[in-house]
């Protein structure tokens, strides 16, 4: 089970549905960040000056599209509901490090050339997906092993 | 003049700070504070909700800055693109040195005051200011 945050930034916003374009790349952002959506139109993420700040940024942004938006700390009301919460965000993450854990092993029958631009790609990736984890699963652990296995069998192909 | 931004500055901050102080006001005088609504009258806020400022239409603060001043020295520009990144990490560009500006800052916050930072990180850009003035001039890495 996951440690529950006690305290949460969300995100509240409506923002027209046409045109598409502000709205896909207001998502991506909050994809970006590893939000929970509790509602459409309602995010949240563990409260750091981090998130809060990105968030009030982003908020201003709908704004400016003209939108509607406004940011709240905000304390689960009860204990369930946040491990709820962080399971949500736990289980998304997961399921990322186990796309990259995948493809650390099909990279391993691929050409050295091949090999070593995945290598660099993953651990790009691996670092994104690590500043959106906010309750760690066991997959993380993995999938550095993973791609760091990767890394050693290039080092002694080289 | 007296310019205000918010209180726990970080890259956009920091960056904006050097460049007001170095391109745009050089007696300029800082100050901190912890909401939009203790910013004194007469001073200009920055990298803050409601200033003008501030982000804006995707740009962070730094970039914000030099549109708004005119600043059109490659040099600077270069330096937007390593703060855009290490502030919003929105990959708008390709700007590996972020992640590591994001990481000394970082800890530098975690044992400076708000003051100390603008010092430091002021000598850090003055530095990342003259690589890029190099690089941009050589069209290359600077040795």
């Amino acid at each position: 089970m996951p440690p529950a945050a006690d305290q949460w930034v969300l995100l509240v916003y409506r923002l027209q549905r046409e045109p598409s374009t502000p709205r896909i790349a207001l998502w991506r952002k909050l994809k970006r960040l590893g939000v929970a959506q509790l509602l459409d139109g309602l995010v949240a993420l563990p409260l750091d000056s981090r998130n809060r700040e990105q968030l009030e940024w982003i908020a201003d942004e709908v704004v400016e599209l003209g939108g509607a938006a406004s940011v709240w700390i905000a304390a689960p009301g009860g204990a369930a509901q946040a491990r709820a919460l962080a399971a949500t965000l736990q289980a998304a993450v997961a399921e990322e490090y186990r796309a990259v854990i995948d493809q650390a092993h099909t990279a391993a029958a691929m050409p050295g050339g091949r090999q070593r631009r995945t290598l660099a790609r993953l651990r790009r990736q691996l670092g994104r997906i690590r500043r959106r984890d906010y309750f760690p699963p066991r997959e993380r652990e993995l999938a550095q092993r993973a791609v760091e296995a990767l890394a050693e069998r290039l080092e002694a192909a080289a | 003049m007296r310019w205000a931004t918010r209180a726990g500055v970080h890259v956009d901050r920091t960056a904006s700070a050097w460049l007001i102080r170095r391109f745009v006001d050089p007696d300029a005088e800082f100050l901190f504070v912890g909401d939009p609504d203790e910013v004194p009258a007469d001073a200009t806020a920055f990298d803050m909700r409601g200033a003008e400022l501030s982000h804006k239409g995707g740009d962070c603060t730094f970039e914000t800055l030099l549109r708004r001043y005119e600043l059109d020295d490659p040099a600077l520009w270069a330096i937007a693109r390593i703060v855009h990144e290490a502030d919003l990490e929105d990959e708008r560009y390709d700007a590996p040195e972020a992640r590591g500006l994001d990481v000394l800052l970082r800890g530098l916050s975690m044992i400076r005051s708000d003051e100390e930072m603008l010092e430091l990180a002021g000598a850090l850009y003055d530095g990342l200011y003259e690589h890029e003035r190099r690089a941009t001039m050589l069209g290359g890495e600077p040795s």
